[in-house]
């Protein structure tokens, strides 16, 4: 994974960089807005990590250049600004996913592996399968070995969105953003239950595990 | 040059402003009464004077220069006598009531003039003003006519000089006038300039004296302590979650600090292995950020006030979605979870901030109720219309005299410190609560059932959208 990090905070881009290559990344370096524009325009990348304040030109600004230019290279806003007005913004400006400093470091490879895999897999499939588990979208059934697994809603969801993103690892907050669409922390470990009753459908009764637990980062679903 | 305060003020200009229209209306009134009284008086005298000058001429074509002179004679002798001046045709005085005529050049042609006449009045000597005629007889004999303008212009004078005294006076009081309301004015300003002196030097408890005129400087003073009370309830609650934040991190910080000091020994003596402290120091890392977070959600909502801008939705729909993310924990953890929501309960608020809200009361409810226990989320529309979502729990409840120290910042009771959390839960709520125009109330659950209760019912009430 080619992996563009557009950052002027020295340190942080160090620790990020050398986090990213540990994972098996390529990564490019900008410590400010221009230079950031040029190196995304020297590309192809597979995600850039755009911090929103920099010197010369700030995130958002360089975002809208590049989606006018037609660069669809999926982005990561890093921000100090948390506030949803903030994360709206950055959306809006072109950008893929949000992440408020600071955040652990499997919560950014994550979604940097989150977004790098949505673009491979971007076109509109109406069947999931991974491994032995079928997911209908239109029909809204899931099957494993065959067999017909009773889902919830919600619960759909979650298995939706992990089977989209199967073999790699997935955060709570992710699920929490992506599946109830809430942007804050719960104090108590409301989606580790919601996962847990997921696992007891699919993976009851089989031989195998499907959904792991990722220790220190969250859940991943293996084929 | 400084000039004194008072002259400075806004109502003192004002006056003179007022004072400067009055003096040019009255001139140009005054100017108006004397062409009108005194201008009529002179032309009155100028009729006259030529009519006597005509019944001159007449007895003069009618019986020569002597007849003239007998006539100047009897006439001179009336009551209000004109003066005369007869001169021979070298221009010899043959006879009149005057020396010499006041004409200075005469060519021949009648001629008009304005001069002074001496007399005495009551022992005192007068000059007045007066108007005369002189010509040419068909003789070549000069006659003079003349008359003072007389009573008349003496009373428009008079007049005049009454007018111009009333303007002087009223001039005098106007600017007395504006002194005083000046004062008065001041005095008003004077309060509330002392108050944002005060505040200017830091001296937030000021405030200014509202004195029940109910007038506009009472309306502002009203406005301006409304002002403050409230910047010094916000710098109150700063300054008090500055004490907290520092209290509160602090010791997390420390821990952290020691630990990794002594993972950072222990590595140096090539002793052990440092990843138990580091996944310690990981950990507390976290509970400090999540604590800095809150803290930050918090003191943005306090300063949004109650000015958050919000979408309008229903809050029945966004309880059932947060009743759906917690009803397994608790089922987990062994309590009964019910949710009674009414539909359609539209409120205008921040969707995000609303949902936090409720989680956190969920939260506490979920670690402070014992496995057995139960726990209802309701919504439901109040009678006076407000829109109330609550939690009620068989937890133990908070005791009366401690609910509303609770809802402080960082405030958690002594039987609750060993449950994580930082105690800035329901300080978010009240602030969520506050910030959208609504509060929050804590009462007693359902009460004691046994080992059980009293309970917690926490409600989040929101004004009617």
């Amino acid at each position: 994974m080619r992996i563009l990090i557009i950052e002027d905070d020295v340190e942080a881009a160090d620790a990020m960089e050398r986090g990213l290559v540990e994972a098996g990344c390529e990564c490019v370096r900008a410590s400010d807005g221009l230079a950031g524009l040029d190196a995304a325009r020297q590309g192809p990348f597979d995600v850039l990590i755009v911090d929103r304040m920099m010197p010369r030109m700030d995130g958002v600004t360089l975002v809208e250049s590049l989606r006018r230019e037609g660069d669809a290279t999926p982005v990561l806003f890093l921000s100090a600004l948390g506030e949803v007005g903030d994360r709206v913004e950055g959306l809006k400006a072109g950008g893929d996913d949000y992440l408020v400093k600071p955040y652990a470091f499997a919560e950014l490879i994550a979604r940097v592996e989150a977004l790098a895999r949505r673009r491979e897999t971007g076109s509109v499939h109406t069947l999931l399968r991974v491994g032995e588990l079928e997911m209908d979208l239109i029909a809204r059934t899931v099957h494993r070995q065959g067999k017909e697994i009773d889902l919830q809603p919600r619960e759909f969801q979650l298995l939706e969105f992990l089977m989209r993103h199967a073999g790699q690892s997935v955060t709570r907050t992710m699920l929490l953003e992506k599946v109830w669409e809430y942007h804050f922390d719960p104090q108590t470990n409301v989606i580790d239950v919601h996962v847990s009753r997921l696992r007891s459908k699919i993976d009851k009764g089989f031989d195998r595990p499907m959904l792991q637990t990722v220790r220190g980062a969250g859940y991943r679903l293996d084929a | 040059m400084r000039l004194p305060r008072i002259f400075r003020t806004t109502p003192f200009r004002l006056t003179l402003l007022f004072l400067a229209l009055f003096a040019a209306a009255a001139s140009a009134f005054l100017a108006y009464i004397y062409v009108a009284t005194a201008g009529e008086a002179t032309r009155r005298t100028d009729r006259e004077i030529t009519r006597e000058m005509l019944s001159l001429t007449s007895v003069y074509d009618r019986a020569g220069v002597d007849a003239v002179n007998q006539s100047l004679i009897e006439r001179a002798a009336s009551e209000r006598p004109f003066l005369y001046l007869l001169m021979g045709r070298d221009g010899k005085r043959i006879s009149g009531s005057i020396e010499e005529s006041p004409v200075e050049r005469f060519h021949g042609q009648p001629a008009w003039t304005t001069f002074q006449v001496s007399d005495v009045q009551s022992g005192r000597p007068v000059r007045r003003p007066a108007r005369g005629l002189q010509e040419r007889l068909a003789g070549g004999e000069t006659l003079f006519v003349g008359a003072d303008v007389g009573e008349d212009q003496a009373y428009v004078v008079k007049v005049v000089r009454a007018l111009w005294g009333a303007g002087a006076l009223v001039i005098v009081l106007g600017l007395a006038g504006g002194v005083l309301v000046s004062r008065n004015v001041s005095r008003s300003m004077a309060g509330l300039t002392e108050v944002v002196e005060a505040v200017r030097n830091g001296d937030l408890g000021a405030r200014a004296p509202v004195r029940g005129a109910r007038d506009e400087f009472d309306e502002l003073a009203a406005g301006v302590n409304e002002m403050l009370d409230r910047l010094e309830r916000s710098m109150a609650g700063h300054r008090h979650a500055g004490d907290a934040i520092a209290h509160d991190l602090r010791s997390p910080l420390t821990r952290l600090r020691a630990r990794l000091e002594a993972a950072f020994l222990d590595v140096e003596a090539g002793r052990g292995d440092p990843r138990q402290a580091l996944a310690q120091a990981l950990d507390d890392t976290d509970g400090v950020l999540k604590t800095f977070a809150a803290v930050l959600a918090i003191a943005r909502l306090q300063a949004a006030g109650a000015a958050l801008d919000g979408a309008a939705f229903d809050a029945a729909e966004l309880a059932a979605d947060i009743a759906e993310l917690y009803e397994p924990l608790c089922e987990d953890k062994g309590l009964d979870f019910k949710s009674e929501l009414a539909a359609g309960l539209l409120v205008r608020a921040n969707r995000e901030f609303l949902a936090q809200a409720l989680a956190n009361i969920l939260d506490n409810a979920v670690k402070y109720t014992p496995a057995g226990g139960a726990i209802m989320l309701r919504a439901r529309r109040r009678s006076s219309g407000e829109v109330e979502l609550s939690v009620t729990d068989t937890g133990p409840g908070v005791p009366e005299g401690e609910r509303e120290r609770v809802v402080e910042r960082f405030v958690r009771l002594e039987n609750s410190r060993n449950e994580p959390g930082a105690g800035l839960g329901l300080s978010l709520v009240a602030a969520v609560a506050a910030a959208h125009a609504g509060r929050l109330e804590l009462d007693e659950g359902p009460g004691k059932v046994g080992e059980m209760g009293p309970g917690l019912r926490v409600a989040l009430v929101l004004p009617r959208a």
